[in-house]
């Protein structure tokens, strides 16, 4: 396969502008973190963003990143750090911004950070035939035409190459604490209601760790609530969240999505690798291999009016109905005309 | 060509005579929203079902009437503002709260169902649904979505679209697809977040999916006054830097807190040249911590007196007067024109010193009252239309105010949306590149260019310019603003 490694947003539109008049199909790779999400597809070079990995514009009084879509998490997140600040998305440190960003990457603190598609303010994309667009402001709040950057995100690279983002970013909680308590899907319920606001309370099939996340003093008070509402095993300060991650020591990872409420039907026999993030109804579940175990998750998660991708090994996205499927097939043929951006990489085989 | 009395007739059968209006009275009525713009329509209807939305979608597009989705008018850029022979299609009788479900932390509602209701219906579940634009008594659900409305509480809650999960969406050829979902993830493009916002140019939103928020277990509202503008705006800023981000952080300046305070009697300094109003919330220590960075901050820029709101009571009446800003102002003069745009929060002082010097510049009266934690700016000009040429003065004033707040890294609108008003505007900031996406976008969900025709993009920004799209173009084929309408 052959590779190209382009340094500048010229040299994205100049390969995507020969790619189309070639018909030559692209597979676009950032930190390669969240690849096998996606279904599989045939494609004849993959386009690099790695390069372009500059911090733009960064005033940590406006709480706005600008930075070149191929800058590492890590190292933004280093940047940030020394403003005492984040962006709030849980990703690994390898992965590239535009590429948590194609994949609509879900924090394992989504029940306090919210969806990565919030905090992208500001979009500039390379489209499939080689046109720079620009979406979103440098601004927190915007309503001023149509909002491209929420179309690209989650958009696996099936629409344009995102060269670079305005992201909001947020000043870094002052202490964090992860507790460890034993008990399940129903002790994760039971506190996700006695907690005050809790960054994140994630089950697992035998322990919910509860992420508390903010002022010194507010912890302690969080930590009591936890401690009377369950029994702590451990406190852990300072701590990666999750502690944890027993399903990604599987073959296959599936990123199941349901109403929250349905976490427990969902994993009712599921196999014992999972985690579920309590009041958000996302649950990661970890199998061996893609067979008959994939189709009954799958098939239990379409049931409970939700979805179930692969991020981790084989097996795709799944084959869950796409609405407006012509508004879908539209979209793609203006902004990949020539069809070359990872076809059939996304839902509904587009 | 259209026919408006077949068009009539058949919506008279699908909803009923007493939901359809065509007398000169009514389409005057609906011939305009909030804004300055005035328009004209052929017929009004009134669904009260998505059955009926699609009735309405349906027979106008076998008619050939453009369509107007419209809540509760209270739009401030034109973009529920009816051109030539649309029907409006006005959500207001659809407001039914469907299904609420704390255990799920979401709530499906009618698009006409006015915000404030939801935030009340609410309240003993321990939930709230967080956006709360200041016409929140009056505009609906739908409405906010279509402008992804903000409101007082956007700095630490987010806008509409961070709290909108699903939405049940009429396209243009009367089918109707469920966009989002209850589950936090969802197959397919975010179109979702392309409808939040886009101002009834993509289809109907007849059922709303909101996302839930615990209200927080304390909260606490402060007010503070300033000798100068300068150290007022400068606070905003001292608070963010010092890793607060509070719930809300407004401020008004002198000539809006005089007309506010007679208005509400909240208790304002009236010899203030600008004060704040700061709410954190939280877990009592977290507001206990907040409290004491945002006080800090404020002495540090010399405010002149700090206020707390001791009870729920004070609080609503410090809220009340922010809230009433708007209203009071008629006593400066029967008209305002009320601006919206996002400049970077530390340019505010700079901008407002600008937005006077404008004002003074056209001999006009300014005030100002806003979202200044969010940059987001309303200066209101007051005047009287009566005057000859004081209409011009005030357009002129607001295309300088307009390009001083892009010349800083702004946005053409934080929270109005773009509508008629501003859609000239949009090169400003955008690329004729930039247009054809978006333009596109619109295309891709409506091919014919039925709903909603002249709003947003301006004209001349098409989709074929852009890709090699096939198939009519929504905003290409609109022709220039009809006689008879003004902006």
């Amino acid at each position: 396969m052959d590779l190209i490694h382009p340094h500048s947003k010229a040299d994205v539109l100049e390969v995507l502008r020969e790619a189309s008049r070639h018909r030559t199909r692209v597979l676009i790779v950032g930190g390669r973190t969240h690849m096998d999400k996606g279904n599989p597809c045939e494609t004849d070079v993959e386009l690099w963003t790695t390069m372009l990995d500059d911090l733009i514009a960064y005033e940590p009084a406006e709480m706005i990143a600008v930075v070149g879509a191929g800058m590492r998490v890590g190292d933004l997140q280093r940047a940030l750090a020394e403003a005492d600040q984040e962006w709030p998305v849980d990703a690994p440190p390898e992965a590239t911004v535009g590429g948590v960003i194609a994949a609509a990457a879900v924090s394992p603190r989504r029940l306090s950070v919210g969806a990565v598609r919030d905090s992208v303010l500001e979009v500039e994309l390379v489209t499939g035939d080689g046109r720079l667009v620009r979406s979103g402001a440098r601004t927190v709040k915007n309503v001023t035409g149509y909002d491209l950057h929420k179309l690209v995100t989650g958009s696996l690279g099936t629409l344009g190459v995102i060269v670079q983002v305005a992201l909001k970013v947020r000043p870094r909680p002052q202490a964090r604490r992860t507790v460890l308590a034993g008990g399940g899907l129903e002790t994760a319920a039971r506190l996700l209601e006695r907690v005050p606001l809790p960054a994140a309370v994630l089950a697992t099939p035998e322990t919910t760790e509860v992420r508390l996340e903010g002022w010194g003093e507010q912890v302690e008070e969080q930590t009591l609530a936890v401690a009377g509402s369950a029994s702590v095993i451990e406190l852990l300060d300072e701590a990666p969240f999750p502690l944890r991650r027993p399903w990604e020591e599987r073959a296959l990872v599936l990123e199941a999505a349901v109403p929250p409420s349905r976490l427990p039907e969902l994993l009712a026999e599921a196999p014992d690798a999972w985690g579920a993030l309590a009041g958000v109804g996302i649950a990661w579940v970890g199998l061996d291999a893609a067979d008959g175990e994939l189709a009954v998750v799958r098939e239990r998660a379409a049931r409970l009016g939700g979805i179930a991708p692969v991020v981790k090994g084989p097996g795709g996205l799944g084959d869950a109905p796409v609405p407006a499927m012509e508004v879908h097939r539209r979209l793609k043929a203006s902004f990949d005309p020539a069809g070359v951006l990872a076809p059939g990489r996304f839902w509904g085989g587009i | 060509m259209a026919d408006v009395d077949a068009a009539q007739r058949a919506l008279e059968d699908a909803l009923g005579p007493s939901e359809v209006l065509s007398d000169p009275l009514s389409r005057a009525l609906y011939a305009r929203d909030a804004s300055m713009v005035e328009g004209a329509c052929a017929l009004v209807a009134f669904p009260r079902s998505l059955e009926d939305v699609v009735a309405c979608v349906r027979i106008a597009g076998e008619h050939g009437l453009p369509i107007v989705p419209r809540g509760s008018g209270t739009g401030l850029a034109g973009a529920s503002t009816p051109i030539a022979d649309a029907l409006v299609v006005v959500t207001s009788k659809m407001t039914r709260i469907l299904e609420v479900r704390p255990e799920d932390r979401l709530a499906w509602v009618e698009p006409g169902l006015p915000n404030l209701d939801l935030a009340t219906a609410l309240a003993p579940s321990g939930f709230t649904y967080a956006p709360d634009p200041s016409s929140q008594q009056t505009s609906s659900i739908g409405g906010n979505v279509n402008t992804n409305a903000g409101g007082l509480h956007c700095l630490a809650y987010g806008v509409t679209s961070n709290h909108v999960l699903a939405l049940d969406l009429v396209l243009p050829d009367a089918s109707v697809v469920r966009l989002g979902s209850e589950a936090p993830e969802a197959a397919g493009y975010d179109l979702r977040g392309v409808v939040i916002g886009s101002e009834g140019t993509v289809g109907i939103v007849a059922a709303v999916c909101v996302r839930l928020t615990p209200l927080p277990p304390d909260v606490r509202t402060m007010l503070f006054d300033f000798e100068t503008v300068e150290d007022c705006a400068a606070t905003v800023s001292a608070i963010i830097a010092s890793g607060v981000v509070p719930a809300a952080i407004e401020m008004m300046d002198h000539g809006i807190v005089v007309a506010a305070e007679s208005f509400a009697h909240a208790g304002y300094p009236t010899d203030a040249a600008a004060i704040l109003i700061v709410e954190v919330d939280g877990t009592p220590a977290s507001v206990r911590a907040q409290s004491e960075a945002v006080e800090r901050a404020a002495r540090e820029h010399r405010v002149r007196s700090v206020r707390v709101a001791r009870d729920e009571a004070e609080r609503g009446l410090i809220w009340k007067g922010r809230k009433s800003a708007f209203g009071a102002v008629a006593q400066i003069a029967p008209h305002y024109h009320l601006h919206d745009c996002v400049v970077p929060r530390s340019s505010l002082a700079r901008v407002l010193a600008g937005v006077y010097e404008i004002a003074a510049r056209h001999g006009l009266v300014v005030t100002n009252v806003f979202h200044a934690g969010d940059g987001n700016l309303h200066p209101l000009l007051s005047f009287d239309r009566r005057v000859p040429g004081t209409l011009e003065r005030v357009l002129r004033a607001s295309d300088e105010i307009v390009r001083l707040c892009i010349s800083v890294g702004g946005a053409l609108s934080g929270e109005h949306g773009i509508g008629l008003e501003k859609r000239e505007f949009m090169p400003l900031v955008f690329t004729d590149d930039d247009l054809a996406a978006q333009a596109c976008v619109r295309t891709a969900f409506d091919p014919d260019g039925r709903m909603n025709p002249h709003k947003v993009l301006p004209e001349g920004a098409r989709c074929g310019d852009f890709a090699m799209a096939r198939g009519a173009d929504a905003a290409g084929a609109a022709a220039s603003l009809p006689e008879g309408s003004w902006i």
